[in-house]
């Protein structure tokens, strides 16, 4: 479905064939794993067995003895940081912070933290010299769950953590403390908004820790040179802030460190902090080789970052109409070992797909014995958004109110004030909703006994931030198109059709290549479902750098004053019908001055957010607890699909993210912090067979801020699935799932409870 | 005047007021005049000349590129949020 | 991972003596999980012998007699008889769900036996099935009933030196019946929270029991045979009150461990359930009805 209808465009909008495609079926693409140099090294990270414990003492020397290990690094061999705080793109980091994850400094802070790494001829070798390191633990005792973590009697983490209260810290303490950072947000008058209620509901939520489930390891091949340059060959979500990270944690330049992007096999958001490039940095510099480290999957499970568990309060105040009076929220949040936990964008994305006149939100980062968190496909939201659209589908079911009219009544739109303070820009969350209203699936009758559907919607900000492109004509009228944006969904084509669209000239004609970091300016991360957005606007920059260029051209050919030239639909036109089309242009351009390059770049551009709402049916099996899901349809607010496929792809892609975390996915701590299911044996994503077919709805409302009409997609469509499935489950069992992962044990323990309340 | 949006936090030091009105062409200008009327607000809102880190500006629907640099209108709204990170 | 020795004995008398040669010898035949163990370092064998070209490992014999499965014979060899489908079809029930269609082309039932995991998906149908264990030394051969092979968790009597060579089933009576069933949290590529293996003989009216075994797998250290279960059954009309009796019998010698996968109490529960849905599959196969599984479902 498209709000606009009509072909505005002739590339915008088709499905050319994807550029890396060939290579990637084939098989031939180059992943992190398959870089080869000669002289290479083999490295092993060293990892601590406890969860949280003091490291008294590091013996190094049996491993060194080892025929074959040529060198073996700790914390010592990575500068010291000070007290700093470094802009890294999407947002400040602590170095200190950063620092002591890559390598641990005075104590382990999660099973699985590094603590030493060898390099050796082999990984067999590396392996063995590991074993032969000597680390005397003085063993702590972990905290594991977030709201035990703030209590006053906590073990604490980190002796250097104070709670920011916005600048403040509670004049109280200046004891350290796991509480990291509180928010509070206010609208209106809340007492007064619920005294207006008719209904009020509360309800707590637990969600679980989970992991991106990206196929391909961590990985970093380094080789620092004898000038002192340091080359980095990784898979990652951005190479210029991989580079900064690195070179800013080993104190040298920026310019020193080159960063090769090699294809990246997912990240989701996991593949933006360095955990692997300092380390490979620091035994190349100790031995002079090149050498590579990839994790193994228990260590990307147990010492990357996950999404964080979560602890969340909601109290919802409604009229018998079916209008939202107030809401109250508390979140705390697991920043796993260092301070940091997605709960800025959790407490304002919480209340942001309604309009509430009243309301308060408050929220807690709080570090807990785990691995430090990180992004993961719209950070903060879906936690938020299961917790709400839970209470809000409750509320409807006791006022008899069709959930998708609630939304219709109460759904966030142009002119709303957030309950975090601005006020919304053109929106389309009420266009999703009457998409699902009005869609075959939500009209249609359910099947058979044990089956309920549910729908929900969720939020998420889309970012903007700064990419730099480069586009040269050829002279047989090709355009080669350099980028330094990680190809994640397919972002090398839509990026090169926006080009080509500008350019009046076909997708196949565009060469698009993602370059190292000495090949094209700063670019920030694939990620924020910024790329096709920013980086876009970069490339429709570039195109119309050339088409300016190309005017100019035409007049020297034509002997006419530039002003008298235009650019038009794919070629140039001059006074007396004169007319030359991109290529015929492109072919005389030797005779002319030689070659035309077109540069671009957007830094100053914000997108205006994306929502979506999604409708599940699903079937309990009464017995067994286990879910079904027997049919799904997402619909979103796509802004304008620039190739429909990808789209599509990101909308099924985040809604089966979303299917695992609500079912299934988990990670399993024993009492003393060791994660019990660090495969994908035990964690489980969906595989094929759990899963239906999704089917997706484009909800096009054009974001005026991109000059096509961009929206980000690739994060909003995780935010909906596990409320949308807690809500199916309710209607088809009778239970109110209010922990993640809802898994047949859980939803089994909950009919036990309802039959026992009979 | 633009309106400065006042985070909850620190309304202990706007008497507090959720918006004040405040004079001013750029953030950085219209937080100096927030420091005028208000002390200390300032401090919790900069480090260093800079936003403090973990911090971002809004300036009606949008977040400011410029940051403290980020021009105002006369009738702007003026927002203080926790900086969003993406996955 | 450490070095190793890998042989390829031609005889299964060279293979004896490898293994009894070595200080730590482990065999090798479809290898999916050795490989896996040994690469991360859960197991440092000394010395690795393959034994998946041993003829007497490779035997794949029906008759009436009985059938005769030799210990290297891949997963896909078992799913693709019509015999074992016919007349042995736990086991093939089984073989479809021990890992995906990869595993299933290397991965041999007398390595997911000698593996001896307590969740392992072959077991309890080979329980069910009344298979023998065929085990030779270089010193002789002997026999041991399924039931009694596991000791442990990844732990049986097959003593350093001795080699599982093949498993022996007896001959199926007429108007038997056999299924096996396991639960997971999905629907493909999991582990058995619970697992249940069942046989059973019906009278010429179809509605008797005559005969049943019973095999519980993910609910104690090794597999269980049921026998309580069983004799709940035998002698008894094939009805609720029957399967109910059955259950309770079998859920009382069930004692598993709360982890990840379910919690004791669960997994009690899933007994009775899975046991109910097992026993009503086995007796429409007795029966000559058709019977549909979709596994995970």
């Amino acid at each position: 479905m498209s709000t606009n209808g009509k072909p505005k465009y002739k590339v915008i909008g088709t499905r050319p064939i994807r550029h890396d495609g060939v290579d990637k079926v084939t098989g031939r693409a180059k992943y992190g794993a398959d870089i080869r140099l000669s002289g290479l090294l083999h490295g092993i990270v060293l990892r601590s067995p406890h969860a949280h414990a003091r490291i008294v003492r590091i013996d190094t020397s049996r491993a060194e003895a080892l025929a074959g290990v040529r060198a073996v690094v700790t914390a010592a061999d990575i500068p010291p940081q000070g007290d700093r705080m470094v802009e890294l793109g999407e947002g400040a980091v602590n170095m200190r912070h950063l620092s002591a994850n890559v390598l641990a400094h005075d104590k382990v802070l999660y099973k699985g933290h590094a603590v030493a790494a060898v390099a050796a001829d082999n990984v067999h070798i590396a392996e063995e010299a590991c074993k032969l390191i000597d680390v005397e633990y003085e063993v702590l005792e972990p905290v594991l769950d977030v709201l035990k973590a703030m209590l006053p009697d906590a073990p604490v983490l980190n002796d250097d953590v104070r709670t920011d209260v916005m600048g403040g810290s509670p004049a109280a303490s200046d004891r350290p403390t796991n509480v990291a950072r509180q928010i509070i947000f206010t609208k209106g008058d809340v007492q007064a908004g619920f005294a207006a209620a008719d209904v009020v509901l509360e309800r707590e939520f637990r969600t679980g820790t989970v992991h991106q489930g990206y196929i391909e390891p961590h990985n970093a091949t380094a080789m620092w040179n004898a000038n002192g340059k340091v080359t980095v060959w990784m898979s990652t979500q951005g190479i210029f802030t991989a580079r900064q990270q690195t070179a800013e944690l080993m104190r040298i330049p920026v310019a020193d460190v080159k960063v090769v992007p090699m294809e990246i096999g997912g990240g989701f958001g996991g593949k933006i902090s360095v955990y692997l490039p300092p380390v490979a940095a620091a035994l190349s510099k100790k031995t002079g080789r090149p050498v590579k480290v990839i994790m193994d999957r228990s260590a990307v499970f147990e010492a990357t970052g996950p999404t964080p568990a979560s602890y969340i309060k909601i109290k919802l105040g409604v009229t018998r109409d079916g209008m939202i009076t107030a809401g109250d929220a508390y979140l705390a949040y697991e920043a796993g070992a260092f301070p940091g936990s997605p709960i800025g964008p959790g407490c304002m994305c919480v209340f942001s797909c309604y309009d509430f006149p009243n309301a308060r939100v408050e929220g807690y980062d709080v570090c807990v014995n785990k691995p430090r968190s990180n992004a993961y496909r719209a950070p903060g939201s879906t936690n938020a958004a299961f917790a709400i659209e839970t209470v809000v589908d409750e509320v409807c079911q006791q006022l008899g109110i069709d959930p998708a009219d609630f939304r219709l009544k109460n759904g966030a739109k142009e002119g709303v004030r957030r309950v975090d303070g601005p006020v919304y820009s053109r929106i389309g969350m009420l266009e999703t909703v009457e998409a699902i209203k009005a869609s075959e699936h939500y009209q249609s009758k359910l099947a058979g006994p044990n089956q309920g559907r549910g729908i929900a919607s969720g939020y998420w900000f889309n970012i903007g931030l700064k990419s730099a492109v480069t586009a040269t004509v050829g002279y047989d009228g090709s355009v080669t198109l350099i980028e330094g944006s990680t190809d994640i969904g397919g972002s090398r084509t839509s990026i090169a059709m926006q080009l080509a669209e500008t350019l009046g000239i076909t997708a196949e004609q565009v060469t698009p290549s993602v370059v190292d970091t000495d090949s094209v300016g700063y670019t920030d991360v694939t990620g924020g479902s910024r790329v096709t957005f920013a980086t876009g606007i970069a490339a429709i920059e570039a195109a119309r750098d050339i088409q300016r260029q190309l005017v100019i051209r035409a007049a020297e050919l034509w002997e006419v004053d530039p002003s008298t030239v235009t650019y038009v639909d794919g070629g140039v036109s001059g006074p007396d019908g004169k007319r030359m089309t991109f290529e015929e242009l492109a072919h005389k351009l030797p005779e002319t001055g030689g070659p035309v390059i077109g540069n671009g770049t957007s830094g100053k551009a914000t997108q205006a957010g994306a929502f979506g709402t999604h409708c599940v049916d699903v079937e309990v099996d009464p017995e067994t607890g286990k879910v079904q899901v027997l049919r799904y349809t997402v619909a979103q607010d796509v802004g304008t699909a620039i190739h429909p496929s990808y789209v599509e792809g990101q909308l099924q892609g985040g809604a089966v993210q979303g299917i695992g975390w609500a079912l299934n996915e988990e990670y399993w701590y024993d009492d003393k912090g060791s994660m019990r299911n660090a495969t994908y044996l035990d964690y489980r994503i969906p595989t094929c067979y759990d899963v239906p077919m999704i089917d997706t709805i484009l909800v096009e409302v054009p974001d005026p801020q991109h000059p096509y009409g961009v929206r980000g997609v690739g994060e909003v469509p995780i935010c909906p699935p596990p409320a949308a499935i807690a809500n199916a489950i309710a209607a088809a069992a009778g239970v109110r799932m209010k922990q993640l992962p809802m898994s047949p044990p859980r939803i089994m323990s909950a009919i036990w409870e309802r039959d026992a309340a009979k | 005047m633009a309106r400065v949006f006042i985070p909850a936090q620190i309304r202990d030091l706007t008497d507090g007021q959720e918006v004040v009105e405040v004079n001013g062409t750029t953030v950085r200008e219209v937080i100096e005049g927030l420091e005028s009327i208000h002390p200390g607000t300032r401090e919790r809102l900069c480090r260093d000349g800079q936003l403090r880190p973990g911090l971002m500006i809004a300036v009606d629907s949008s977040v400011a590129s410029s940051g403290l640099r980020t021009s105002i209108n006369r009738d702007s709204e003026v927002h203080f949020l926790p900086a969003i990170g993406g996955g | 991972m450490r070095d190793f020795d890998y042989a390829v004995p031609s005889t299964l008398t060279d293979a004896l003596a490898l293994m009894a040669g070595a200080s730590v010898a482990r065999p090798l035949a479809g290898g999916t999980d050795l490989i896996d163990h040994v690469r991360t370092g859960r197991l440092a064998p000394d010395l690795l012998v393959d034994i998946k070209k041993l003829p007497e490992l490779n035997r794949l014999e029906a008759s009436p007699s009985g059938l005769r499965l030799g210990a290297s014979v891949p997963c896909w060899k078992v799913i693709a008889s019509t015999e074992i489908s016919r007349d042995y079809t736990a086991l093939v029930d089984s073989c479809r769900i021990i890992g995906g269609i990869q595993i299933q082309n290397r991965a041999s039932v007398g390595g997911n036996l000698c593996n001896s995991g307590p969740a392992a998906d072959s077991i309890p149908s080979l329980i069910a099935l009344g298979a023998q264990c065929v085990i030779a030394s270089k010193d002789g051969t002997r026999e041991v009933p399924v039931e009694a092979f596991c000791t442990g968790p990844g732990k049986n009597v097959l003593q350093p030196g001795e080699l599982l060579v093949e498993l022996k089933f007896p001959a199926r009576a007429v108007r038997s019946g056999s299924h096996y069933r396991r639960f997971i949290p999905r629907n493909e590529m999991d582990i058995a929270v619970v697992g249940v293996g069942a046989s059973v003989t019906l009278d010429e009216s179809g509605q008797r029991i005559t005969d049943a075994r019973i095999a519980l797998g993910a609910v104690g250290p090794t597999p269980l045979l049921a026998t309580d279960a069983a004799q709940a059954l035998i002698g008894q009309a094939f009805d609720e009150v029957a399967i109910a009796k059955s259950v309770a019998a079998a859920k009382a010698i069930a004692t598993p461990i709360s982890d990840m996968r379910g919690t004791a109490e669960y997994r009690v529960h899933l007994v009775g359930v899975l046991l109910a849905r097992v026993l009503k599959a086995a007796v429409a196969r007795a029966r000559g009805e058709t019977f549909t599984y979709q596994p995970g479902h």
